[in-house]
């Protein structure tokens, strides 16, 4: 007992204690590039599948990504370039693109890549039987085939603008492997045989994901040898063992990014911190088949009414920006000419008078005896919910009645979305490379399950989405674009609250990190990061 | 005796059928299904392809056909696949017809949740006995109340909580434990005893904390046992005739304080098959608990029913097993049975 007694007064003594371990490298020290050593980093969920199409998990396409390649990718400013094509050519009429692939490329088991693959890949993907998510984009292509053994033609009967987008983000798989097997559950999902940087060296169920360098990589050998992604779900367990040095890179929140690291100058020895734009935005949307949301000036007064710099201040502590359109700020396809609505309650209060609301004895607004008065509606996500607290305390000040509902994410889904039985939600969207809007905002896109569920009807607005999905010339289509982000802004559908930024922390034995992150993001370049062998961690003595 | 094992044993079946048919509906009474979360506010993925994996799971039939054809796959012991992509067996491996071996959920996940349970358990009744003892011969003295205050600090204290600080100051500022985990990185090079080394090193925080947390109920139970007995005539009769105290105490009495604790012993052995899911998640522990958890969030139906059938018969097994070893510990219920 004495002893359990003393372990327990120990271990929280030696807990308040500041002292790190002491570890004096200087991690500053430049060193050449040289190859070898292994990257651990964390990930807090693992992936269910490594073929990405049939997964739809973002642990899944994360590791598929470094393992399989697709046709193109993006460049560092997220224009395309070739994966696996070498260059394409799109037809006058938009209607036909012919791909160009690399020659003399092998996968990961020495077999060649022809165009065979390609077409393979694309038949699975339009496959009734094949259970994947994704299809409907590859339905749009009339006629795919091989000209050659290393050209691959794809043809619309319509021009379809995201067309090359789409080839970005479809990856090949060989067919020599999987033409016997059923693609929905063969056991190449778990250990796949690809063409990128890396090959599958060990999986050790909800532990860890081994990779390894593949000697036929296509785009040639990775700096680094290994990969190692260990599976923990909390992230405050992955900040620990950041810390401790067990791990070398993972993606940290705005506490640990604005209030952890600035207090520690010990971990900013060890420690670089990167902030990019992330990859989607928060909204506050109405449903606008409800009253009284299907008024405009009742939408632009909570527009007013609400502070969104005091949400991003709050909420993201600063680390956030507020955006206009559903882009990504400083992309091609941003609108920059639009005028923000910013708080202003006198505004909003005109906007509500202007509507026929008067204040009640309560300090509610009323119309006709009805309080203005409403529900929002979040998941079980933080932010969101710390977000629908500061909306509603910002909407009761000026005078309208609002409670907020948390629900669990499925339930969120069934019950209330695809029902319509909602009032106000608060919500998120991917900021998507590729301008296409159609399944959220077209008028067509308001079944059960379909994600206009907001109900927002414009026949301008899906004009232009359908004009957009057809202009492949970038700048028409950038004219589309501004003139739909526009008309959206100005009707308020939904509040664009804030895009935050994504945050990440490496540690500074990894080098060659690009030091003001591309637009495409920081692991951009993972390919050329580099571990000096002075600061290797010693595998054996772990 | 046999009769009434054999009645025991044949009553199960309908339980077991009971249980599952309430799990199953309260289960699908939830909103949602797996398609409601893979990929449900991907814009790119469309409706219609939800739909097919709904049919292709039978989700759009009526729930009782749903337990039907459940109910037909279980009694020959499949427990089918997992909804999630990566359509895992629920309980066990299977081989496909080219000798690849995809391994079962509950197969990957149980030896972990058993491991450490089974040492908590352990660990439980054995240093709750001894402060249970100590507690009892030390009545109202200073060593009971400090067992007391202790206990129950244990009890009171957030494991979560307690987890994060240990896990700071052992793991980080003195790196003496391994932060989070199973293996460390360099596993498969160690010798044998350097890998048990390096497992019991990992599990070394989980189950303290999870220990801490059961030491007040039996410690309890093991002092208030020890002082009724202690109170009884034929304790007194023991050290009148002149016993040495300590056999007064190891055996007259603990033997008898210790009764009680068969049946909590029965009923924990459901327990052993659950795991916490704070606990699991914090320490990066891929066990039952968070494969459940897990399971429910994604409505991935057999692997919650696989789970659950699991763990009511170990339930209904361990009330068994329990009475049993009663009836086996103790001579008055024995004779009670035989009539």
């Amino acid at each position: 007992m004495h002893k359990f007694l003393a372990l327990l007064i120990l271990s929280l003594v030696v807990g308040c204690n500041n002292s790190q371990n002491l570890d004096n490298t200087n991690y500053d020290e430049p060193a050449l590039p040289e190859s070898g050593g292994a990257l651990t980093n964390a990930m807090i969920g693992e992936p269910n599948n490594l073929i990405a199409m049939i997964a739809g998990d973002s642990a899944s396409s994360a590791i598929a990504g470094q393992i399989f390649n697709s046709l193109l990718k993006y460049d560092e400013n997220l224009g395309f370039e070739g994966d696996l094509a070498d260059s394409w050519t799109i037809s006058d009429d938009y209607k036909k693109i012919t791909f160009n692939l690399k020659q003399d490329i092998k996968w990961a088991d020495d077999e060649p890549f022809t165009c065979e693959d390609v077409l393979f890949t694309w038949k699975k993907v339009t496959d009734p039987d094949t259970r994947t998510p994704y299809g409907s984009d590859y339905q749009l292509v009339s006629s795919a085939s091989c000209a050659n053994n290393h050209i691959f033609i794809a043809e619309y009967d319509e021009p379809y603008a995201p067309a090359l987008e789409t080839w970005a983000s479809l990856h090949i798989l060989p067919e020599h492997l999987l033409k016997d097997e059923n693609v929905n559950d063969t056991y190449f999902s778990l250990n796949p045989i690809g063409s990128n940087y890396y090959a599958l060296d060990e999986w050790t169920t909800g532990q860890q994901v081994k990779l390894k360098t593949n000697p036929n990589s296509v785009h040639g050998r990775p700096l680094l040898e290994k990969k190692i992604t260990r599976i923990i779900p909390d992230l405050s367990s992955q900040f620990m063992e950041l810390i401790a040095g067990n791990i070398d890179l993972m993606n940290i929140n705005p506490i640990q990014y604005s209030r952890v690291f600035p207090s520690r100058s010990e971990l900013n020895d060890k420690v670089n911190l990167y902030k990019e734009m992330g990859n989607g935005y928060t909204y506050f949307g109405f449903n606008l088949k409800k009253k009284p949301f299907d008024d405009l000036n009742i939408r632009k007064a909570i527009s007013y009414a609400i502070n969104k710099e005091e949400i991003i201040n709050g909420v993201l502590l600063g680390l956030g920006e507020e955006i206009t359109s559903p882009y990504k700020p400083g992309t091609y396809w941003e609108n920059k000419t639009i005028n923000k609505i910013s708080f202003d309650v006198s505004k909003s209060r005109e906007l509500l008078e202007k509507s026929g609301y008067e204040l009640n004895a309560n300090n509610i607004y009323e119309k006709d005896g009805k309080p203005l008065a409403f529900e929002i509606l979040t998941n079980q996500n933080k932010q969101r919910e710390m977000t629908a607290v500061l909306i509603q305390r910002r909407l009761q000040d000026i005078g309208i009645d609002v409670s907020i509902r948390v629900i669990e994410w499925a339930s969120f889904v069934n019950r209330f979305i695809k029902t319509g039985e909602f009032e106000a939600v608060v919500l998120g969207w991917s900021l998507s490379l590729d301008p296409d809007q159609y399944s959220i905002w077209h008028s067509s896109q308001q079944g059960p399950g379909q994600f206009n569920f907001i109900g927002y009807n414009n026949p301008r607005v899906d004009k232009l989405l359908e004009d957009g999905r057809k202009e492949l010339n970038n700048e028409k289509r950038k004219q589309i674009y501004d003139e739909f982000s526009k008309i959206i802004y100005d009707e308020q559908p939904i509040i664009y609250l804030y895009a935050g930024y994504g945050l990440t922390a490496i540690h500074k034995k990894i080098k060659g990190v690009k030091k003001i992150t591309p637009p495409a993001g920081v692991f951009h370049n993972e390919y050329e990061w580099y571990i000096p062998k002075k600061f290797r961690r010693n595998e054996m003595s772990l | 005796m046999l009769n009434y094992l054999i009645k025991r044993i044949l009553w199960m079946i309908p339980m077991l059928i009971g249980i599952s048919l309430i799990s199953f509906f309260i289960m699908h009474l939830a909103p949602g299904d797996i398609t409601s979360n893979e990929s449900a506010f991907n814009p790119k993925a469309s409706e219609e392809s939800r739909q097919k994996l709904r049919e292709l799971y039978n989700l759009d039939k009526p729930i009782i056909v749903q337990y039907g054809l459940w109910l037909k796959r279980i009694v020959q012991l499949d427990f089918g696949s997992s909804f999630a992509s990566h359509q895992r067996p629920v309980l066990w491996e299977k081989k496909d017809e080219n000798g690849n071996i995809k391994p079962g959920l509950i197969q990957k996940a149980l030896p972990i949740t058993l491991l450490i349970n089974l040492l908590t358990i352990l660990l439980i009744f054995s240093i709750s006995i001894l402060l249970g003892t100590i507690a009892a011969i030390k009545k109202n003295k200073i060593p009971d109340r400090v067992i007391t205050l202790f206990v129950f600090v244990g009890f009171a204290i957030p494991g979560f909580w307690l987890a994060l600080i240990l896990m700071y100051s052992l793991g980080v500022v003195n790196q003496v434990l391994p932060i989070s985990g199973l293996h460390s990185i360099g596993y498969e090079q160690m010798s044998k005893l350097g890998q048990i080394l390096d497992l019991l090193k990992h599990l070394a925080l989980p189950v303290f904390i999870s220990c801490l947390s059961g030491l007040a109920g039996i410690s309890l139970y093991v002092r208030n046992g020890m002082i009724e007995i202690l109170n009884q005539d034929f304790i007194k009769t023991a050290r009148a005739k002149g016993l040495y105290e300590k056999k007064v105490i190891f055996v007259h009495t603990l033997k008898n304080a210790l009764l009680p604790l068969i049946t909590i012993l029965g009923l924990s052995i459901p327990g052993l098959i659950g795991g916490s899911v704070i606990a699991e998640s914090i320490f990066a522990i891929p066990g039952m608990g968070k494969l459940f958890y897990d399971a429910v969030l994604m409505r991935d139906f057999p692997v919650v029913m696989g789970i659950l059938t699991i763990g009511s018969i170990l339930t209904l097994l361990g009330n068994l097993i329990a009475d049993l070893a009663y009836a086996w510990a103790d001579p008055r219920i024995r004779r009670g049975l035989a009539k």
